[in-house]
């Protein structure tokens, strides 16, 4: 499914804003500084078109803000705009993480303490299966878990929702500068 | 609709009309029987609903395509004497369906997937009824089915990630499953897909084999259904199953991470042969680290093209733009010749931009006044404007203002997205000249 391309003009746009600060700052940047401005500017950008509705743009904006260096947090109010970058990072900084690892860990400790109790006495092959798959699905979703930002605080319904709102900007972002680049390609030929 | 399955399946080679006209008979008695259902809290949402009749209009017209013929078709069955349907049938009645403005990319653009998903959201009869509707209406025209079933497929899997913005209700997520489950499995019956379902249910009996605690035996439930209400969620428990709470609320759980599951499946490409979970979150772990480093591949070539992280997206685009559409646009040439010479000794971008701004206004057709007066600005005081980031900054932000941006941003996009990897030569043009 194509993402829809409001969707990526708007990041278009945030993307640009946000590079304009770095095009306008005097100081030469090696080609690493300048893939992490990029980089990061994007991010951003993509999280911002989300609006702090999702947990991972959430993360997102966080990872961009308390980046060591001022400049990142003036990038990030650069592109989310004044009034909105309050509110979210009001919900990033007083909602988000502690609450969630705290749950998080108080959960995790009540299913080792019950969770001994609850395996099934049936036919050894059976349980075995049934046990592999779910050490199977769990390992896994622990990968995912670890690729989403923010995915530490979710639980399994939610971290497959994000998933999808994730792989749909992403795909969004990765279209815009795909264009971009060949863009600049042929913009740079001689 | 449960009951038609069996039957479904046993009769493969009745033609596609017979098909469908056996299961819109029972979804008619069915849809009588949701009725009786869902009187109960209509009447709660009888007042959400009625805010919510442009929409449903804008749903209806999507949907039924313009045949006034399948009004009636609508009608009928809801004639019924419950006076908690009164209301709402007449909120439906007065629908002018005749007089459709919404196009049938209602699904597709961005504004009405609120429309789209607000009535998934607040009401759970419509969108029983448009089932009933679109059954019918797959009578009719066999031609338009897998365009609608692909919307509503499509309006299915975005209104997934579209949901939190309009997530007034409480129970939204939960009516909005069983909406879309509901609509889902209509429109694969409608379209002979009878396996869908099936394995839904299959695969979700099959899960809760595997996690039953007590000892019992799981069949195929006949008579599986689920009621929302605001405050809490009824789940009927399934025949021979376990009725206790941590089973119950188990299984709502997990037949929650199915769906969502199934949704991944249309968007992560190759999904589809995949079918258990462990597999399917493993193509998507892949597929999600590659489109990360897809990312950062790309910041790497745009940070080593780019020696000062200069973006002058107008100029980028224009020269795609004219690359590609020299041909539509045959005057264009001129008058860019004509803008060129005053602005030979100025900064290439505002060239780019003035006479990007009359391209638009030629080629696209559209009386824009901002560009004409940009184009002035640009001629009154050229000395005055600096530097080419200003004169960015500026334009982008008038470019946003206007119609204009989003016009042209769409066709850049469909000029750039479509021809990726496609190395199309320069032809000759005025600015090669002057780009510094």
């Amino acid at each position: 499914m194509r993402p829809p391309s409001s969707l990526r003009q708007e990041f278009l746009k945030k993307w640009m804003m946000g590079l304009q600060r770095y095009s306008t700052s005097k100081k030469n940047m090696s080609i690493l500084e300048r893939k992490k401005a990029i980089k990061l500017s994007a991010d951003v950008a993509i999280a911002s078109a989300r609006n702090g509705t999702t947990c991972w743009s959430r993360a997102l904006i966080a990872n961009g803000y308390s980046k060591d260096g001022g400049d990142d947090k003036h990038l990030v109010e650069q592109i989310l705009g004044p009034e909105s970058e309050r509110l979210i990072m009001k919900k990033v900084l007083t909602g988000g993480a502690s609450v969630c690892n705290k749950r998080m860990r108080s959960k995790k400790i009540l299913k080792r303490s019950c969770g001994i109790q609850r395996t099934r006495k049936f036919a050894p092959q059976v349980a075995l299966a049934s046990s592999i798959a779910k050490r199977l699905v769990r390992k896994r979703t622990q990968i995912l878990r670890s690729l989403i930002p923010g995915g530490e605080f979710m639980n399994d319904v939610t971290l497959i929702e994000e998933t999808l709102d994730y792989i749909i900007s992403l795909r969004a972002q990765v279209d815009v500068m795909r264009s971009l680049a060949s863009a600049s390609e042929l913009a740079s030929e001689p | 609709m449960n009951n038609a399955f069996p039957e479904i399946l046993q009769c493969s080679d009745m033609t596609v009309l017979e098909r469908q006209k056996a299961p819109l008979q029972r979804q008619q008695e069915q849809l009588q029987q949701q009725e009786k259902q869902q009187q109960s809290y209509f009447s709660e949402l009888r007042g959400v609903f009625s805010n919510q009749t442009s929409h449903v209009q804008g749903l209806q017209g999507g949907l039924l395509s313009g045949d006034s013929l399948l009004c009636d078709m609508v009608m009928t069955p809801q004639a019924k004497p419950d006076p908690g349907l009164e209301t709402a049938r007449s909120e439906l009645g007065n629908i002018d369906i005749a007089g459709m403005g919404f196009g049938q990319c209602g699904y597709v653009n961005g504004p009405s997937f609120d429309m789209n998903y607000a009535i998934y959201r607040t009401s759970s009869c419509p969108p029983a009824v448009v089932a009933a509707a679109v059954a019918t209406e797959g009578v009719e025209a066999k031609g338009k089915e897998s365009v609608e079933s692909e919307k509503l497929g499509s309006a299915i899997g975005r209104e997934s990630f579209k949901k939190r913005k309009a997530d007034k209700l409480h129970c939204s997520k939960v009516v909005a499953e069983d909406d879309s489950k509901r609509i889902k499995a209509c429109a694969e019956e409608r379209e002979s897909k009878i396996t869908g379902p099936n394995t839904n249910k299959s695969s979700s009996s099959n899960n809760n084999n595997k996690k039953q605690t007590s000892t019992e035996t799981s069949k195929e439930n006949s008579k599986f259904s689920k009621v929302q209400k605001p405050d809490y969620i009824h789940v009927r428990a399934r025949r021979g199953q376990a009725t206790d709470r941590h089973s119950l609320a188990e299984r709502v759980r997990r037949e929650k991470i199915s769906e969502r599951m199934k949704y991944l499946q249309d968007l992560v490409p190759g999904c589809n042969k995949i079918t258990g979970k462990a597999g399917m979150l493993d193509e998507i772990t892949s597929y999600v680290q590659s489109l990360q480093q897809q990312v950062e591949l790309l910041s790497m070539k745009l940070a080593a093209v780019n020696p000062k992280l200069d973006f002058n997206i107008d100029n980028l685009f224009a020269k795609q733009l004219f690359a590609s559409c020299t041909t539509t646009f045959p005057t264009v040439g001129m008058l860019s010749e004509m803008a060129n010479p005053p602005y030979l000794q100025f900064n290439p971008v505002q060239q780019v931009v003035s006479c990007r701004e009359v391209e638009m206004g030629m080629g696209m057709g559209m009386e824009i006044n901002s560009p004409d007066m940009a184009l002035q600005r640009t001629i009154n005081a050229p000395l005055s404007i600096p530097d080419a980031s200003f004169l960015d900054s500026s334009c982008l932000a008038q470019f946003q203002s206007s119609a204009a941006w989003d016009v042209e941003l769409q066709n850049l996009y469909n000029v750039g997205f479509d021809q990726e990897g496609s190395t199309t030569p320069f032809p000759s043009q005025p600015f090669t000249g002057t780009k510094s």
